[in-house]
């Protein structure tokens, strides 16, 4: 296992809420909630920088929303 | 990461001292398209040609983890390796994102997902056996998943484990690992899910799922 680093995160109220919401329904702590954040963020960020594109279908596969960092 | 790990040499029956490492480069897997690769292929071909049945075949025989390159540096990705007597055994891809659970019970929740887990050919016993020789090594594939339930316990995900299994690993998968059999997918060659819970996954590790 790779050895960690602590910080302090500082969220607002709704930050907060949203995170808590996001763990109870992952059932994931908060602290592996925002590491799948980072990672995610890293893993669009790298396909992108390749030429790649971010989609987001709707269930009619009739709109796609283009997502860009 | 390097832990050693105790794999089975098949000409004694006997367990051989191994080492399971994270720190997986470029240069495993140029090991694999040039030691592996051509072995595979040759065992392939062999079968066919002996009229095998296709369950049998191996699936995997085009695979090129030197395309993989790119993913080492990613935080999404993780990779495994397994030595043992200075040569690479086994080899695995997780994805750590994105991905969730399909079973009723564990629906939304995130899984580890074996993308890719390759033992070397010559762990292979169908493949050794077409080319008249014996397997070297046994249950690499075993400690491979071990490394992924273990990675998802270490993620917060509970030992939740996923994978789409080849046709001719699905025996390995659910009866070996007791994995649970969730549905075939349509978007990925028809291939099964299969799925550990939180519960499997801590059996499995506790060596109670073969």
């Amino acid at each position: 296992m790779n050895s960690k680093r602590t910080m302090t995160l500082n969220l607002t109220d709704q930050e907060m809420k949203v995170l808590e919401e996001l763990s109870t329904q992952k059932d994931l702590s908060k602290t592996a909630i925002l590491r799948q954040a980072l990672r995610l963020y890293q893993l669009v960020d790298v396909r992108l920088a390749e030429g790649g594109k971010l989609f987001f279908e709707d269930q009619k596969k009739e709109k796609a929303e283009l997502m860009v960092l | 990461m390097r832990v050693p790990i105790q794999i089975v040499e098949c000409a004694t029956s006997r367990p051989v001292e191994a080492e399971l490492f994270d720190e997986v480069t470029v240069e495993h897997f140029l090991e694999t398209q040039k030691e592996w690769r051509p072995v595979v292929l040759a065992a392939a071909k062999q079968l066919a040609q002996s009229g095998a049945p296709g369950q049998i075949l191996p699936r995997h025989f085009h695979w090129d983890w030197s395309s993989k390159e790119g993913e080492l540096q990613v935080l999404a990705f993780s990779f495994f390796g397994i030595t043992c007597n200075a040569k690479l055994q086994g080899l695995m891809k997780l994805d750590l994102t994105g991905r969730a659970g399909r079973l009723p019970s564990q629906k939304g929740k995130p899984v580890v997902y074996v993308d890719y887990s390759e033992t070397a050919p010559w762990n292979i016993k169908a493949l050794m056996q077409a080319l008249g020789s014996g397997q070297q090594y046994a249950v690499v594939g075993t400690r491979l998943i071990e490394a992924a339930v273990r990675k998802s316990i270490e993620e917060g995900f509970k030992g939740r484990v996923a994978l789409h299994s080849l046709s001719g690993s699905e025996r390995f998968y659910l009866e070996v690992c007791g994995m649970t059999e969730v549905v075939r997918d349509p978007t990925k060659q028809n291939l099964l899910w299969c799925e550990f819970t939180p519960e499997q996954a801590e059996k499995f590790l506790a060596g109670g799922a073969a």
